[in-house]
């Protein structure tokens, strides 16, 4: 849905009998995902979808109803009476604060991606080639195309309204071989047949280098991480620790820790052109750029409207995508320093094991390797990991240059050299698939 | 209801299509969230939709939409098609193998007492308020939350092979939690109701309250915990603890697509190759799993999966040896079965089924056996009580589990509590280390309410129990310096 015909189709449900304020949350998503495996399609699934909630407010109590059908007029009229008759049986939050009634621009990097110009039968095309390279090759491919042409739309009885269409692109790639794989991805808003080759073949030359793994006993030694890694854990440290308010109450990491964390800085900024993502929030908020650590010191976190106000800080609502910066060096000079450590090509099943001390603990896996004497000499068994964020930072000695990332959630994010990176146990070398 | 999913796949029949199979689902769920004094969050939604799949010339397409429009239908099915030949351009060299199943018509419906979304309002948000107000009655909690959710999915599914079947299902969950603060620490501690296929009958004002005093107090003492020591020890889990470990070592582990390698790219692959059925030890003699789809209040237990197929019980593991896997309707001929195990479900009208875990649990011990002898027979060892920090590799194997609330054990006794302990192990180690387990008057069931699969992510639930179960030797690590 265009802007103009959601402002419209907003603003007629603003105009319905209502008792006391309302908000109107507008998402639409088509989202076709071509999921491959074993070099063939396995799975490839179009996903057709709408949600209208409605938020009501009567003083200091609020609900929501949700809805997944727009076109009953008269649904939606009951949906807003329902909503403020439940309203009346809610007790008082006081911490409760009125709609932004803020009219958000359109950001400039709201475009139609090339997301849209890929068809159906053109993702079945592009994937084919994709496992055609991997047969060719020897080596089992798995992964997923999909692409997603989303908008949301917010508008509130305040007067407050947003807008804004966000493509999506999300390619990864697993090349599988006897004893060993590789990973690759591209992430974004745009995607070409031969940035899903580039990708494919990357994975495919990682897997054929992976293979016969060796075993490194683990310890606490250097480590190269490429930007999955990077981003994975960077993403978990912001919902465990990026809560101002939580830091100010004593229950995060950051209450009692008020060192440098480095010298890099991570912000958010929606309009990065690496990995846009949306400008406002659920809530109708502008999300504009914030900046989290600034050159390894701590800024202001997350706040809420609620906490602005109680502490007289600016509101910083959460943010829709991260981004770490770097300084640019080459992933061979951050690997041709290294005299003895491993080089990461992705983190799995990462989970925080002490909140406290931003503790988490994780997998290497697809194309985990050694590095000697400046050079990548053989791959190595996938190892367990228990390492603090708060020592990773500390102990960043070289990054590279920030490029997209994250599946989930956008995330811009270079490759990072870091001493000290505590390996804890040993997978096994893979086992063969069937 | 029936006509227009039957239409559906007569179209796609008459198209071309080996099969077809078309759902319809009314999803009606209500969440619910406190924040210390106030309800911070209620939202009621309303979700309908269609979902087609075909198989056409040896390759899948699905399609969805909202509604249920004769228009909304028509389309999902040209598209399911157009889809499938487009998948056709990298089709499976062995073909998509498919197993029979007889037609059905059935129906199935959960049972409950108070339906939970025809109670009022503030009957719920008491629940919760009464339980925060309990733990903030303790001083040291900074911070208490709690959450209900219910869910209700009424389906009704056809396929092109005849079978006419119809699902209500009503699910009920909750959890509280307790943070609290101190000079020099914070730390958290929760109790999770034990989700069910049930109404608002599951829940108990004053087991809540109880729960509530309880977990505040333990939040407190955790802030002044000793940090846990390092080294092998023989430990307990409880069954919340052991349900997740089941999860994810076990329940993960013999889902077949995953062993076929169709979840490698995400979720990954699995360790249990089937050259290894009926022959791994998975563990020691004690260990007998069992998967079974048709446990009362299980919140797998839905009459029949997504691939019309009804639920069923079946052993993973018996007396330690491997002896089944989950399996849908395409992969039950990966391992020579005739048919499959009816485990294959989607999360939502617009998602494809997958092989999901089945309700699955530990089978209790057959001599009687109370915690206090299990822990009796232990000199030095840790007690891990409910969820916490969880990781495990992608074939399954290297894996590492926290417990909400750890304990000391010495001489035979649960002493102090202990802080940031972690156990990590090989699922294969794990499992033959394990030499008791408490007898049924001590099994709990649990419910998994947020298992993660697919691509893209697809939420299911699923019901695991277990008694408190000893195993000896296990390494022990801290999550913290």
């Amino acid at each position: 849905m265009e802007r103009q015909q959601a402002q419209d189709f907003i603003g007629d449900i603003l105009e319905l009998p209502r008792a006391g304020e309302l908000q109107v949350l507008l998402e639409g998503q088509q989202r076709l995902g071509t999921r491959f495996s074993g070099c063939a399609i396995s799975q490839n699934a179009l996903r057709q979808q709408v949600r209208l909630t409605l938020s009501a407010r009567l003083e200091q109590k609020k609900t929501s109803l949700t809805l997944n059908s727009i076109d009953d007029r008269e649904q939606i009229a009951q949906a807003i009476e329902r909503a403020f008759a439940t309203c009346r049986h809610l007790p008082d939050d006081e911490e409760l604060m009125p709609a932004p009634g803020e009219v958000i621009a359109q950001a400039e990097h709201t475009r139609r991606g090339a997301a849209e110009a890929i068809s159906i039968d053109t993702a079945g095309r592009w994937v084919a080639q994709a496992c055609a390279a991997g047969a060719a090759a020897d080596i089992d491919l798995a992964g997923l195309l999909a692409t997603g042409n989303n908008f949301t739309a917010y508008g509130d009885s305040a007067g407050g309204f947003a807008h804004e269409r966000h493509d999506r692109v999300d390619y990864h790639v697993t090349a599988s071989g006897d004893t060993g794989s590789g990973w690759a991805e591209h992430q974004g808003i745009e995607i070409s047949r031969d940035s899903l080759m580039t990708a494919t073949r990357r994975a495919i030359d990682k897997c054929l280098a992976a293979q016969s793994p060796r075993v490194f006993e683990p310890r606490a030694t250097t480590v190269v991480l490429e930007p999955q890694a990077v981003g994975d854990l960077l993403a978990m440290t912001a919902w465990y620790g990026l809560d101002q308010r939580a830091r100010d109450e004593g229950r995060s990491a950051f209450s009692r820790f008020d060192q440098r964390l480095g010298r890099l800085s991570l912000y958010s900024d929606p309009a990065h052109p690496a990995f846009p993502a949306r400008n406002f929030s659920n809530d109708g908020e502008a999300v504009g750029r914030g900046t989290w650590l600034d050159h390894g010191e701590l800024q202001q976190l997350i706040t809420s409207r609620y906490w602005a106000r109680q502490q007289d800080l600016p509101a910083k609502p959460w943010p829709t995508n991260l981004v770490l910066d770097g300084d640019g060096t080459p992933l061979e000079e951050l690997i041709g320093d290294v005299d003895d450590g491993i080089l990461v090509t992705r983190f799995w099943y990462i989970r925080a094991t002490d909140p406290g001390t931003l503790g988490f603990t994780g997998m290497t896996r697809d194309g985990t390797f050694r590095i000697e004497q400046g050079r990548v000499t053989h791959p190595v068994v996938d190892m367990r990991w228990n390492e603090s964020v708060l020592n990773l930072l500390q102990n960043v000695s070289g990054s590279g240059t920030p490029v997209a990332t994250g599946e989930r959630f956008p995330l811009v994010m270079p490759p990072l050299r870091v001493e000290r990176f505590n390996f804890s146990s040993l997978s096994q070398s893979p086992p063969s698939i069937g | 209801m029936y006509e227009l999913l039957r239409q559906a796949c007569d179209t796609a029949r008459a198209a071309g299509c080996s099969f077809a199979d078309a759902r319809y689902l009314e999803i009606d769920e209500q969440t619910l969230a406190s924040r210390d004094h106030a309800l911070a969050h209620n939202n009621e939604s309303r979700d309908r939709g269609i979902g087609v799949r075909v198989l056409y010339r040896g390759a899948w397409g699905f399609a969805s939409a909202p509604g249920y429009e004769p228009a909304a239908v028509d389309g999902a099915v040209a598209l399911a098609l157009d889809i499938a030949r487009a998948s056709a351009y990298a089709p499976r060299a062995d073909g998509v193998g498919w197993a029979d199943e007889a037609p059905w018509q059935a129906e199935f419906h959960s049972d409950y007492a108070r339906d939970p979304f025809a109670l009022p309002l503030a009957e719920k948000a008491d629940l919760l308020l009464a339980a925060n107000e309990v733990m903030l009655h303790n001083p040291a909690v900074k911070r208490a939350q709690g959450y209900l959710a219910f869910r209700r999915v009424r389906r009704w599914y056809v396929n092109s092979e005849g079978s006419e079947l119809h699902s209500d299902v009503t699910s009920s969950s909750a959890m509280l939690w307790a943070v609290a603060v101190g000079d020099s620490d914070f730390q958290q501690r929760s109790w999770q109701a034990p989700s069910v296929t049930r109404g608002f009958e599951a829940f108990d004002r004053a087991q809540f309250v109880a729960e509530a005093e309880r977990i505040a107090a333990e939040a407190e003492e955790k802030l002044t915990a000793a940090l846990a020591p390092e080294g092998t020890f023989d430990i307990v889990t409880d069954s919340e603890n052991l349900s997740l470990t089941i999860h994810e070592s076990v329940g993960h582990a013999t889902e077949l697509d995953r062993v076929m390698g169709y979840e490698v790219s995400m979720a990954g692959g699995s360790f249990v190759d089937r050259d290894k059925l009926d022959r791994f030890r998975y563990g020691s003699e004690q260990v007998t799993l069992m998967a079974d789809n048709t446990l009362r209040h299980g919140l797998a237990t839905h009459g029949f999966d997504d691939d019309g197929v009804p639920g069923q019980r079946w052993p993973i593991v018996e007396d330690g040896i491997l002896r089944g896997y989950s399996t849908g309707r395409e992969f039950a001929h990966y391992i020579d079965q005739q048919r499959s195990r009816g485990s294959c479900r989607a999360d939502h009208w617009s998602s494809i089924p997958i092989v999901r875990i089945p309700n699955l649990f530990l089978m209790p011990g057959k001599q009687p056996l109370s915690p206090d002898e299990l822990i009796g027979d232990i000199e030095h060892g840790l007690y891990f009580e409910g969820m916490d920090s969880f990781s495990i590799d992608q074939w399954r194997l290297n894996f590492q589990f926290g417990g909400n609330a750890v304990w000391e054990i010495r001489n035979g006794r649960k002493t102090r509590m202990l802080k940031a302990a972690l156990y990590q192990s090989s699922t294969p180690d794990f499992w033959n280390a394990c030499d008791a387990t408490c007898d049924e008057r001590f099994w709990r069931a649990h419910g998994v309410t947020n298992c993660g699969k697919g691509d893209p992510m697809q939420v299911a639930q699923m019901t695991h129990g277990a008694a408190p179960t000893r195993f000896r030797g296990i390494r022990i690590c801290r999550g913290r310096d």
